[in-house]
């Protein structure tokens, strides 16, 4: 429990972080979704139930940052943190560079998924298709910024809970 | 059912963290007379989670903001100050060359009062005012500019000195106050003749040979006589302070406070003749020399 908390504590000070950044380096010209590989990591870490409430905490903070309607990022981060156990149990996404494409590809989904149910809604402000390529590069920043977030998580997971010492070691 | 809640307690909770947010988020994006009962009492719930986590959020980009407004302002002010310093330089800078341009104005209205003399301008490069030696000092004029020894060196203030020594470039001028200079001098006043001669200090002359029965008081103006065959005559020398008249002997004696101060020269005249043919115009020539 701990270590979700502290993860989640991680993924919400780099969506403001981040958040603070775009706007200071000039309205989000380079998309980036640096709380997104948190949750990934809890989908291929945490247990089901800490890693859902989890990743929805940060779908909220995400909502807050993003001026999207509330419970949007909210239900798409317990969705991808759903897939990202899936794919976790299907494939191996442990190492740095398949880290980072998993997370690419969920924040390209993610995106995607946000489109589609702007689109469900009847609200004028629902954003276009053109959209489609800043989700794409948002996508590839995202993918290559993961595994520097993968190694704070990693650092993070072994301060909060050391590795015990096996009869072995 | 407790059992079964607790068998399928994660997927219940997976279910409400999926159905939860997408129900806040339908009854959002409704219009207020769409929503349903169950709409509103969701935003109800839900309202004060957002309220929470957008004052945390706007709290923390307020304070971001701030720091980096912080942070170029000190930058700013780092800057401002650069420039304040670079600005209070060139103020400085401008300061010198106006009292440089006034110094040299009444060096030319002084060359120009002079038509019958011709003055070669120049600029003290050096200055010895060493009790133990000479009081001298050297101008970046020489033998290759036209300056003889024994030339007068003046300003408009008065007299400097004389030539004591040449080089090709350069030369040495024997200020008034050394214990080595005489001039001959005249009371403006009373036309009193009498000799000033340096002490070897920097800021006093003393008068010698002033008869005792001349017109002389304290602050009397001394200008030379030109009967010294060196300085050309009607330029000032200094005042005359603490005079002594004794009861008896040939003399009086008394102080004189040179016209010019040798320590803040910085520009002088060389008298290079005291009269010029007369197709040359004298504050044309002074021009062309004084720098």
């Amino acid at each position: 429990m701990r270590k979700v908390l502290a993860e989640v504590g991680l993924a919400v000070g780099l969506a403001v972080i981040q958040a603070a950044l775009l706007r200071t380096l000039g309205g989000g010209r380079y998309p980036v979704a640096l709380a997104l590989p948190v949750v990934v990591w809890l989908g291929l870490k945490a247990a089901t139930a800490e890693g859902a409430v989890g990743a929805a905490a940060i779908g909220w903070v995400l909502d807050a940052l993003s001026g999207a309607p509330p419970g949007l990022h909210a239900f798409l981060s317990v969705l991808l943190f759903l897939g990202s156990r899936l794919a976790g149990t299907l494939l191996d996404v442990g190492g740095r560079a398949t880290f980072g494409l998993a997370c690419g590809a969920g924040t390209f989904l993610l995106g995607l998924g946000a489109m589609l149910l702007w689109r469900a809604t009847p609200q004028a402000a629902a954003p276009g298709w053109p959209v489609l390529a800043r989700v794409l590069l948002e996508a590839a920043l995202t993918a290559l910024a993961a595994p520097a977030i993968r190694a704070l998580l990693v650092r993070i997971d072994r301060l909060v809970e050391p590795e015990e010492t096996g009869l072995l070691g | 059912m407790l059992e079964l809640l607790k068998r399928y307690r994660e997927l219940i909770v997976v279910a409400v963290l999926l159905m939860l947010p997408l129900g806040v988020f339908f009854a959002h994006v409704r219009t207020p007379g769409e929503r349903t009962a169950v709409d509103r009492a969701v935003l109800a719930a839900t309202r004060p989670v957002e309220k929470l986590v957008g004052w945390g959020v706007a709290g923390t980009l307020r304070a971001w903001d701030r720091y980096v407004a912080l942070r170029h302002a000190r930058e700013e002010a780092w800057q401002l100050r650069q420039r304040v310093e670079r600005l209070e330089l060139e103020r400085l800078r401008w300061e010198q060359i106006q009292a440089e341009n006034q110094r040299l104005v009444r060096l030319l209205d002084f060359a120009s009062a002079s038509p019958e003399r011709a003055f070669l301008g120049a600029r003290v490069v050096g200055v010895q005012l060493d009790p133990k030696g000479l009081q001298l000092v050297t101008i970046d004029r020489g033998a290759a500019d036209g300056v003889r020894r024994m030339m007068p060196v003046v300003t408009a203030q008065g007299v400097v000195g004389r030539v004591h020594g040449v080089t090709a470039g350069t030369a040495d001028v024997l200020l008034l106050v050394d214990r080595n200079s005489a001039v001959a001098a005249r009371v403006e006043r009373s036309r009193a003749r009498a000799t000033v001669r340096g002490l070897g200090g920097p800021d006093l002359c003393r008068l010698d040979y002033a008869l005792r029965a001349d017109d002389l008081i304290e602050g009397d103006a001394l200008v030379t006589s030109g009967t010294d065959g060196v300085f050309p005559r009607g330029l000032p020398l200094g005042k005359v302070t603490h005079l002594r008249r004794q009861p008896y002997g040939l003399y009086q004696t008394a102080e004189v406070t040179p016209a010019v101060d040798p320590a803040k020269l910085e520009e002088v005249l060389v008298v290079t003749s005291s009269e010029v043919p007369p197709q040359q115009a004298p504050a044309a020539q002074a021009s062309q020399g004084t720098r």
